[in-house]
Formats: C-alpha cells, structure tokens, sequence
C-alpha cells in the first residue's frame, strides 16, 4: 500500500517555493530533524541501490567474495531463454491486468457512487481484498480454482464443461488464474482512486451535458471519461509498477509453473538470488527490471501530462 | 487531504440527484432492485475465496473437502482444524510475532517519518531540493531491485535471521514522509510563529504544536503501517529462517508448504491470520478508504 505514491504528472509537487527561516531557528535545525531520517535512507536506500548497480558487474555468491566479471552476466541473462520467458510473462501481466485498472474499476466506481442505503457496506466489500495479504488470498483461490473447486463446480452443472478444468496447471490459462486472482485484489485500490475521480467532477456538468440533451453514455461519453483521464494515468502507472512486481501470488499459487509459463521477472529474480545464490546474476536482471521500469514511467508520464493538457 | 480525513463521507451530488426519497415511481424501484441484485452479485465474486476458506475450515472431518458438486456448508460446523492450528502448529506464536513486528515498526516509523517530513515542509536549508528528489527517486525503486543489496547488507550488518534486520528497512517509508510533508505545509503559519513567540524551540513547536493538529494523518500513516507490517511476505521470508521468529504470514506459507495433506488445517490457520486484519479493516474502514481516496488527491 506504501507504494501508492501520488502521480509523477504532478510537478506541483516537486516546485519547493521559497520558506522563510522561522523566528529564532539556527542552521542546523533542520539537519538535526533529519538525522534518523536519512541514516535510514543512506543505509538501507542509497547504499543499496548503488550496490545493486555493482553487484550486476560481479559473480557473488555470498560465500566466495564478488568476482569482477564485467558484462558477463547482461551477456549470460539476454542470451537465456529462461530470462526471456519470464520477461514476456512479466508483459503478459502487465497488458493482462490493465482491465482490472482501469475498466473494471471505473465501471464500479460508477456503479458505487449513489446515494443509495448500504452503499458504504458494497464498496467495503469490494475494498477488502485490498487489506487482505496476498498470501492468505492464495491459498483461498487455490481451493476456488481446484478441479472439485466452486468454479468448476459451477461450469459442470450448467453443463459448460465434462472434465474439470485445471486453471493453475493448463499451460493455457494458469497465466490467466494469476492475473484474475490479482485483479481481484487490486480492484478495490482503483476503485476508490476513481471514486475520488467521479467525485471531483462538478455535478452542472452533468446537468449541462442533460440540458443540451446528452443520455447516460452521453454524458459518460463527454464528460466523465474525458475528466477522469489524469486519475487513468496515476491507476495506470500504480499498476505498472505492482504488476512488474507480481510475486507472492506466483510464489504460493504456481511456483512459476507450468515450466516457467507463470514466472513473473521478480519470481525469477528471487530464484536466481535466494535459491540458485547467484546474486550478480540475478541483480543483473533487476537492474534491466528497473531499466525497463524507467522507460515506461517516462512514457506513462508523457500520457499522464498529455491527458492533463 | 488531511483535512478530508476522519470528517466523515464526503459525498457530492451526482448525475442523477435523488431528491424524493419516499414516493419513487415503478420504473425506478425496479431500477433500484436490479441495482442491489448486481451490487450483491458482485459482492459475491468478492466474498466468495473467504467463504470457501471458512467453509473448508468448518467441515467436519467425515465431509470431503471437495465434492462434485461443490459443497460449501460444514454438516455440521466444527472447529477441531481451528484448534488444531492454534494448538499443534505455532500459530498463537506467529500472531505474538506479527504483534510485535507492528509494535517495533509502526510508532517508530510514524516518529522518523514525521521528523524526515517536518523541515522539508517548513523550513528553508541547504541540500533540501536534493533530499526531496533523492526520496521521489526511491518511491520508484522496484522491492526486486532492493531486495539483493538490502539483504546483503543485513547480512553484513549480522542481521540476518533476526527482528532487527526485519525492522530497520522498514522504519522509513517515503510515502509516509510525502503525506506527512503534506500535512505539515497545510497547517497555518501563524499557530507555529504564535508557540515560538511564547518561547517554543523549534522541537517543541513540533512535538506540542504540529504533531497535535497533524493526527489524523499521523494515523493515516500508522492505519497503512499496521496492514503493510501484517501482510509483509517476501522481505521477512528472506531475512528470516528460524520458524520462531515467522510473523503469521510466513506462517501461512509454512502451513501451505506443509498443509498438503490437512487442507482443513491450512485453512484455518489461514482464517486465524486474516481475522486480526480483516477486523482492523472493519473498525477503521472509513478511514483507510478515504486515505485510499486521497492518496491520489496528495
């Protein structure tokens, strides 16, 4: 949850005017509030970062001190299939999960922002995956998607399927089982972000939008869509970075299997770190991670500014 | 957004304003209906994993788990997994370990947040541009590309396999410092001039001044630190290794790697670690789904 940071878009933020020194306040004031602060940021962020970037330069097992290897390991994770595969899955989530960010979520906000009695009781419901850990939840859909599971259930007795269908084995749909358990988690957090979207529409739009004689998509259409935009870019760029991130669903529903077919980058980053101790390596392929998260930020940043314009 | 917070709904009048309540034509009581049958329908899809969680937990051991076609009602509703779970697998233990993960971080981190987030909202210093952006620069470090070098650390620093080494990269959350900050530059001016005026040092126009009027953010911040400290998994599954030490969420997983066979044991003990939270939820809700609200809103 930490991690729902606010917009990029919003440079507002960033522009720090002028303070004038409070009465009485000598220089080092400020820096004796930010002593622990930034002890804890030095250790546990900085330092680490810059490590991360000259670990990926190394082969480091932990126990053997780091061996400089140059490109070696860039070169060993780009030509690896394996590499890839989970790469083109960490996409697959990517694309897969956008529904769940942007259509699902708006379309139940939109649903959820009446004033009706026990409004309050559904968009609790639908926020509680949201604070449930991903752990507990996976081991609640691994009974619903069981071969005797409820899903299945229901898909024989309405006579859809004969044969029970295996939704985390199927090289076919366990990639889909994790994005849908997933989605279903993160819903609730879009939600609500698009709740507060709907909410800071003016309602004379709406009524204007009537008067020149809009219908309900109409006014969707030509008001709501076009001013919910920014709160899209901020879902969006929050699911970027969750989905880039996927991993205890993987590491309790899948295992990253069938072969590899549900292996999400950060899966195959804490295998090859914590399970094969190939820290360089692995740290290799989080720095292309974090590489490849720049370049979307940026570009999801330009969508962001674009839809502010 | 502090101010929104804790104020109650905030609702604003939508599209279709409903001002007569009492007397609605047909059309739109029918409307109403079908408006609640999607709003259940959907909330079942919602609710339903939990469910089954419950209802695998509840069976008596002469019901099968699984049955085609499924059953979710326990004939009748036991609780020997429950006390299974909380007897022969350590899960008393592993709730004490979560409780006090929460305890170590959560207060702590709530202090250093707020001193980290206080000069950079109120006062004007050299290096403070650069802090700011160093901090805006973390927000988008990916867990993966931390997790490497942050355990290597741990383990440099001897940490490795116990609370400390849990506890201290968790004490500071750029987030937290943003909403602080945030608080911070929106309370008056004035209120601060008038305490230094009467004396104050600049420590205690934070401690008695700013840190009152600032609660209910300061809450916002504890609200999340409970959840994310209860529902961490992957930073204590690499630090720690003694099973003593699981907080319940590691427990789960150790129950689900082992629990194969007892799938009425995994689930309670599954059941066990979501309650504390789940009632959590129910108690502060409004709170934390406005704070979800306004996140955006910054």
């Amino acid at each position: 949850m930490t991690t729902q940071s606010s917009a990029p878009s919003r440079r507002s933020r960033l522009r720090l005017g002028p303070i004038e020194r409070p009465i009485g306040q000598r220089w080092v004031t400020p820096y004796l509030f930010l002593i622990p602060g930034m002890l804890l940021f030095a250790v546990f962020v900085v330092w680490p970062a810059s490590s991360a970037v000259q670990l990926a330069f190394y082969k480091y097992d932990i126990i053997d001190p780091p061996e400089f290897i140059g490109l070696a390991n860039f070169e060993r994770l780009l030509s690896s299939s394996e590499f890839w595969e989970t790469f083109r899955n960490s996409l697959v989530y990517l694309v897969g999960m956008i529904p769940f960010t942007v259509v699902l979520p708006l379309l139940l906000a939109i649903l959820v922002n009446r004033k009706m009695r026990a409004i309050h009781f559904f968009r609790t419901i639908y926020f509680l995956p949201v604070v449930t850990s991903m752990v507990a939840i996976a081991v609640a859909w691994n009974f619903v998607y069981d071969d005797l599971g409820v899903i299945n259930g229901v898909l024989r007795t309405i006579g859809l399927i004969d044969e029970p269908i295996h939704f985390l084995t199927n090289h076919d749909t366990a990639q889909g089982a994790l994005i849908f358990v997933e989605g279903w988690k993160g819903t609730g957090t879009y939600m609500m972000i698009f709740l507060a979207g709907l909410q800071s529409i003016p309602s004379d739009l709406y009524e204007a939008a009537t008067v020149d004689g809009a219908g309900a998509w109409g006014r969707l259409r030509h008001v709501t869509l076009p001013l919910i935009r920014p709160f899209m870019a901020v879902a969006l760029t929050l699911e970027m970075m969750g989905a880039m991130q996927i991993f205890t669903s993987v590491y309790m529903l899948t295992d990253g299997g069938p072969g590899n077919r549900t292996a999400s980058l950060g899966y195959f980053i804490y295998q090859q770190a914590f399970e094969g101790h190939r820290m360089g390596y692995a740290s290799a392929a989080a720095l292309v991670m974090a590489l490849f998260l720049v370049v979307l930020s940026t570009f999801n940043y330009r969508l962001g500014k674009k839809a502010e314009d | 957004m502090a101010a929104s917070v804790g104020t109650g709904p905030v609702e604003t009048a939508q599209a279709v304003p409903t001002n007569n309540r009492t007397r609605l034509p047909a059309s739109r009581v029918i409307r109403r209906i079908g408006l609640y049958l999607l709003l259940v329908a959907i909330g079942v899809v919602f609710v339903l994993p939990f469910v089954v969680l419950l209802s695998t937990a509840l069976k008596p051991g002469h019901q099968d788990v699984f049955s085609n076609p499924p059953d979710l009602i326990p004939r009748p509703p036991i609780v020997d997994a429950f006390v299974r779970a909380w007897t022969t697998i350590e899960f008393p233990r592993y709730l004490l370990n979560s409780f006090l993960l929460i305890v170590l971080i959560v207060p702590a981190n709530v202090v250093i947040s707020a001193l980290t987030a206080y000069p950079l909202a109120t006062m004007r210093f050299r290096g403070r541009t650069l802090i700011f952006f160093g901090l805006v620069a973390a927000m988008f470090l990916p867990m993966e590309v931390m997790l490497i070098p942050q355990y290597l650390i741990v383990n440099q620093l001897g940490l490795v396999n116990t609370y400390a080494g849990v506890v201290l990269p968790n004490l500071l959350t750029v987030f937290a410092i943003f909403l602080l900050r945030q608080a911070f530059t929106s309370v008056p001016r004035e209120l601060a001039d008038a305490a230094r005026i009467d004396g104050c040092n600049e420590w205690r126009v934070f401690w008695h001044v700013m840190l009152p009027v600032t609660r209910p953010t300061l809450a916002i911040v504890a609200i999340f630190g409970f959840i994310n400290v209860w529902n961490d998994f992957l930073w204590p599954l690499v630090v720690l290794s003694d099973q003593n030490l699981y907080p319940v969420s590691l427990g789960v997983a150790y129950l689900k790697g082992i629990g194969g066979v007892d799938l009425r044991l995994m689930s309670a003990g599954t059941v066990i670690s979501v309650i504390p939270i789940i009632v959590f939820f129910l108690i502060l809700q409004r709170q934390i789904m406005e704070a979800a609200k306004g996140a955006v809103k910054g």
